[in-house]
């Protein structure tokens, strides 16, 4: 180079001698970066999307050329999002256009020892003749004692939540006229119990408000969540509010970016937050911090509770009603006085004979997402006593059920102490007045335990006494992880629910649609309609077979007779009853509870479908899995035979997702999937329409429910995907004139509308996808109604109601969200109205009104049978009307607010496989002295499937880790970045060591407690491995929805590496034998 | 190179910023960019005393930087389907 050239190519020489002295634009450019130009200018559209990973739903520009995906951005006109993404959406080009992906299917014979290649068409051909070859065999008309169940419970399925909603209404739609019950998600064991707890509480089961009304908030209570690293972009309304002034407070056992952001952190032990709200509870009863007018009149605090009723004060630990043999209450005692009020969600099935005068009911329903809410409740007007005075009012039994949650019972079992359980008690109670309001903001952290729907109770109760649900920068907000992991509730995959929360029948004795409405509908609010929804969505499916004369088809719907969540799937799959499993972009042998029981059940399968991006580990156990490696499987003798169909991306096909704000946003396709990748969309309407010409002509009647069913949805494109708008309008639902929906209000009960889903109705109004709308957010109010559509109605907060006082003028001006117009007689305000738009506040229902009409003025909770927020559940709930604390299934401590030690009716499972370490004082519970708790981080995704395989992810985030406090570290001799081998009751796994003070050793109980923190996204493939976290866990059950605790355990660590091989497990039986684990260990009520 | 002053000047004058870049010679996106220093695609977070700089637009701006965006919210095959289904499920049309 000679020094012109080197002087000309010098900035600041180019810069002086040419146009652009002051260096303001062109100066600044070489040659090379003259010639560069952005992908995004380069491409030749941009197609709007919605970024698949949390359920924070971001909006996603998708950039195309030439037919490829060339760019992914955020959208910044998206109101939730404002144009950003985290690491994973970010990444989300290496997501769909990555050479991790798998293009090809792949069959693995049975007894196999490598995969094989077989074409798209011929494993398609092959799984139709699987599903009907099991389901012949499988098939059950009756149980033993004669009741009708039509099902097959040798087929079995678990999606992820990540699905569209179009495809889950096919699953669920398909499976259903099958015959297969085991219809299960990732929200099970995600979120199930936000369901039955928000729904027994005020109604729906989903969360009261949304992301953005956040910014609202005075005050904004994280518990259960590091809601700043989990849900990264959402949490800027957490700031926004901060912004303005609110306080913000985090309640978790580990410090981390949100306790970073907060104004208060409280370092909690994992597993007694019912303690920490029961005691706010309890403060606020006894320091009359509570909201009155509210409470008198918008909840049941009034209401008098049954005089048979006896209370864990009265029965040390336990309510009345507990049989400790059948590890079950009888409920009848937790009616309100003189009332029968009629079963709600999780035990309304026991309720049946009384309400139909027939049938057998079924106890262990596990039925509470069912409704969503606490269902019907008292035909007849309840006994009040609006002073509040009577002792069995249900607020004088609160106060005296949380009297013994006290600020020194939350330092002695919390390790919490007194001065900042004050702190934090004065800040929510100071923020929670006309004029001011707080939220709560809670995930998984609450959810997944034995007590996991009365953590959430406990925290309905609290915001329901301080006024906060309906109101704008209150509500309690329930933050969903998974793209559509609340659509995969409302259009469930889940085996105890139709769309909309309509309950699956149960197995009765001559059962009709008739006995099943009068079962399950209500006499008062909008499950009085039960009939028009349940009649719509019979429509949906079996369309002109769907008669008055044919009962509607309600008998082609197969019959529960108990749990048959994904846990009780496995148990079946050990037994050799399940035989056929459909894995729908989910990964249980490493998401699911017990992972080696997961895989040891997938052992025993005649076939296994698997549909995902990579080969995640539920497709490769029987070659690579931890069990070959221990000897307790060899590949040869398994016999299993597993199809791996590879899986469209988000932007390869169109269709919704629900978001954690209710929200269903549509995606668009930007390209057709390459090779032999589909939808799941495509894989179920066409495995469908195989199953149905292998049928066709049948004249057996168990093939009726398919030959009947709905099933002919126009296709586009070279690959024949089925239209999803068209999907997406049939669970909107249809009038005779072909004309769709605008609400549930216009569902008719004589079978002349047809609707899949009534609470999305209105999405497809006017014929306009109306997910699809984005009306930009600068062009909006902060409400954004314009931008996409939420369910119910296009109502962004719950309960609005509630936001104004009884006149129906605003508590303040400051929270004004709706307010009735006197002049224009009807509700009107910032949002859509949760409430029916001409109800005056002064309406009073007469004593025979029914239904909708007998909704009065001022009752807000419009899907509660008697219209008010339950701050008692005096059905609904299997475990108690109120929540009690009790320490986990496995805990270094007993229970020092009772005898009772832990939740007398959960669900324990006795296997080999399933051990339990002792617990409380019992001998032996030193052996494993540690509590266990586990997390997400910022860069990957629950089991990994979807981020492990990602370079960027997997640079960003390269190895399982451990974090432990560096007073552990001494004790236990462990070094930073050095391995630990983390033991519990049922497994031993290895991890690199990162010593922290985040980690914080807490006084509990008088003595120190070491808490141990662990990410559960690791598994042994991908570009970043490690040991998977489920090792170590239990399938342990919360009695109402049936997910597991895992966010408690009791474990050892110990330096080094974990032994390999059979070695691995001998260890494990060491620590076993050393503690006197044995099968009864664990079991007792 | 073009200047802040000129691009005002022709929006003042009721141009456009596509008619503002094309007659000076530049995407509409970078006029946007010159006229008010911030970044027609939306990349960045405002403060409330940038949204009221001159030039700024109440609206989205996107259009100005990106291709053409595909969002259609009505497809009449799919409304045809319906009637289709309707008169066969209900039994009219």
């Amino acid at each position: 180079m000679g020094v012109k050239t080197f002087l000309e190519g010098w900035p600041v020489y180019r810069q002086l001698t040419g146009t652009d002295p002051l260096g303001r634009g062109a100066a600044v450019k070489s040659k090379v970066s003259d010639g560069l130009t952005s992908r995004n200018t380069e491409a030749d559209k941009v197609v709007k999307s919605i970024c698949p990973y949390c359920a924070v739903g971001c909006g996603q520009n998708v950039y195309v050329k030439d037919e490829r995906v060339v760019q992914i951005e955020g959208d910044p006109d998206s109101p939730i999002s404002r144009g950003r993404l985290c690491p994973k959406g970010s990444a989300s080009l290496q997501l769909t256009t990555g050479d991790a992906r798998m293009h090809e299917v792949l069959y693995r014979r049975p007894y196999g020892t490598e995969w094989e290649r077989i074409s798209l068409e011929t494993a398609m051909d092959m799984v139709a003749e699987r599903v009907l070859k099991t389901r012949a065999e499988t098939f059950a008309w009756d149980t033993e004692d004669g009741q009708r169940v039509r099902r097959t419970m040798g087929i079995a399925h678990l999606g992820g939540a990540t699905l569209d909603n179009e495809e889950n209404y096919l699953i669920k739609k398909l499976l259903t006229a099958l015959g297969v019950v085991q219809v299960e998600n990732q929200a099970r064991v995600c979120h199930s119990s936000t369901v039955a707890a928000l729904g027994t509480s005020f109604g729906r089961g989903g969360g009261t408000t949304y992301l953005q009304d956040l910014q609202n908030s005075d005050c904004i209570v994280i518990e259960g969540s590091n809601f700043a690293e989990a849900h990264p972009v959402g949490f800027q309304w957490v700031m926004e509010a901060k912004a303005r002034g609110a306080k913000v407070i985090h309640v978790d056992p580990r410090f981390s970016r949100t306790s970073a952001l907060a104004d208060v952190f409280v370092p909690i032990r994992a597993g007694t937050d019912i303690v920490w709200l029961g005691a706010l509870i309890h403060y606020v009863l006894e320091n009359e911090k509570y909201f009155r007018e509210y409470v008198v009149n918008y909840t049941n605090a009034a209401t008098l509770v049954s005089e048979d009723f006896r209370d864990t004060e009265d029965l040390d630990g336990v309510f009345s009603g507990l049989d400790r043999e059948k590890h079950v209450y009888d409920t009848d005692s937790w009616q309100y006085s003189g009332v029968k009020a009629t079963a709600a969600s999780g035990s309304r099935d026991s309720q049946y004979d009384a309400r139909t005068g027939t049938g057998k009911s079924v106890a262990d329903a596990g039925r509470a997402e069912s409704h969503g809410h606490g269902g019907p409740g008292p035909s007849d007007p309840p006994h009040r006593d609006e002073t509040l005075q009577h002792p069995r009012t249900v607020f004088q039994v609160l106060r005296r059920h949380y009297s013994r949650y006290t600020p020194e019972m939350v330092e002695q079992v919390c390790g919490v102490p007194r001065e900042q359980f004050e702190r934090v008690a004065e800040l929510i109670t100071e923020n929670s007045t006309r004029d001011r309001t707080t939220a709560f903001a809670y995930a998984v952290g609450w959810t997944q335990h034995t007590v996991g729907v009365q953590y959430i109770r406990t925290a309905s109760i609290l915001q329901l006494l301080l006024g906060n649900i309906g109101r704008p920068g209150g509500g309690i907000l329930a933050l969903r992880g998974h793209a559509s992991i609340q659509g995969s509730s409302d259009i469930p995959t889940l085996f105890d629910l139709l769309p909309g929360y309509i309950p699956m029948p149960h197995a009765h004795l001559d059962e009709t649609l008739r006995s099943f409405i009068e079962a399950d509908s209500a006499d008062k609010g909008y499950w009085a309609n039960l009939d028009k929804y349940m009649i719509s969505l019979l429509k949906a499916w079996w369309g002109a077979s769907a008669t008055e004369a044919s009962d509607y088809a309600f008998d082609y719907l197969p019959r529960l007779t108990g749990s048959h969540s994904t846990y009780d799937t496995v148990q079946l799959q050990l037994k050799g009853e399940c035989k056929g499993y459909f894995l729908m972009g989910e990964n249980p042998a490493v998401g699911s509870a017990n992972t080696k029981m997961q895989r040891l059940g997938m052992a025993n399968l005649e076939w296994l479908v698997v549909r995902d991006f990579s080969l995640i580990e539920s497709a490769t156990w029987w070659k690579d899995g931890p069990e070959i490696e221990s000897g307790e499987l060899t590949t040869e003798e398994i016999g299993t035979e597993v199809f791996f169909f590879p899986a469209a991306s988000h932007t390869e096909k169109s269709g919704s997702f629900t978001n954690t704000n209710r929200l269903l946003q549509w995606r668009f396709a930007a390209v057709e999937p390459a090779g032999d990748a589909r939808s799941d969309l495509w894989f179920m309407y066409h495995l469908g329409r195989r199953i149905r010409e292998r049928l066709a002509g049948s004249t057996d009647e168990r093939d009726r429910p398919v030959l009947d069913l709905t099933w002919d949805y126009p296709t586009t494109g070279s690959q024949d995907e089925p239209i999803g708008e068209a999907v997406l309008a049939e669970i909107n639902g249809w009038d005779a004139d072909g004309n769709p929906l605008s609400t549930y209000e216009d569902l008719k009960a004589d079978g002349t509308t047809s609707c899949g889903c009534w609470i999305y109705c209105g999405v497809y109004k006017d014929g306009v996808n109306q997910a699809a709308r984005r009306k930009p957010a600068k062009e909006q109010s902060w409400v954004s109604p314009e931008w996409a559509w939420a369910w119910p109605a296009n109502r962004r907060t719950l309960y609005s109601r509630a936001s104004a006082d009884l006149d129906g003028n605003p508590w303040s001006p400051r929270k004004a969200l709706v307010w009735w117009d006197e002049a224009e007689q009807k509700w009107t305000g910032h949002d859509t109205p949760d409430f029916p738009p001409t109800k005056a506040p002064s309406y009073r229902p007469g004593e025979d009104a029914h239904g909708v009409d007998a909704i009065s003025g001022i009752d807000p909770f419009i899907l509660q049978s008697d219209g008010k927020g339950w701050l008692y559940t005096p059905v609904g709930l299997v475990d108690g009307p109120m929540p009690a604390h009790y320490e986990p299934q496995e805990s270094p401590y007993e229970n020092l607010l009772y005898k009772q030690q832990s939740n007398p009716v959960r669900k324990a499972v006795e296997s080999r496989h399933n051990r339990y370490a002792p617990t409380g004082s019992q001998p032996g519970a030193e052996v494993y002295p540690y509590v266990v708790t586990t997390y997400r981080v910022t860069e990957h995704f629950t089991a990994g499937g979807m981020t492990r395989w990602l370079p960027y992810l997997a640079e960003l985030q390269p190895a399982m880790f451990v974090e432990v406090s560096p007073e552990l570290a001494a004790e236990r001799k462990l070094e930073n970045a050095g391995w630990a081998t983390i033991v519990t009751a049922r497994g031993a796994i290895e991890a690199r060591v990162l010593v922290t003070d985040r980690m914080s050793p807490l006084t509990v109980g008088g003595r120190v407690m070491h808490q141990i923190g662990m990410p559960y996204h690791w598994g042994p493939n991908g570009l970043t491995t490690g040991d998977a976290f489920n090792e170590l866990s239990s399938i342990s059950l919360d009695p109402n929805v049936h997910i597991q605790e895992v966010k408690a355990l009791a474990a050892d660590i110990r330096p080094g590496r974990r032994p390999r091989g059979a070695a691995r497990l001998r260890y494990v039986e060491d620590f076993q034998r050393r503690a006197g684990v044995t099968a009864s260990t664990g079991q007792e009520s | 190179m073009v200047t802040r002053a000129q691009v005002l000047g022709l929006v003042d004058g009721g141009a456009s910023y596509e008619e503002a870049g094309a007659r000076l010679g530049i995407p509409p996106g970078q006029a946007y960019l010159v006229a008010t220093g911030l970044p027609a695609d939306g990349s960045m977070a405002l403060a409330p005393e940038e949204r009221a700089r001159p030039g700024t637009l109440p609206e989205s701006t996107q259009r100005l930087s990106n291709p053409p965006h595909v969002n259609p919210t009505v497809k009449p095959e799919v409304l045809a389907w319906i009637r289709q289904r309707a008169a066969r499920d209900l039994g009219k049309g």
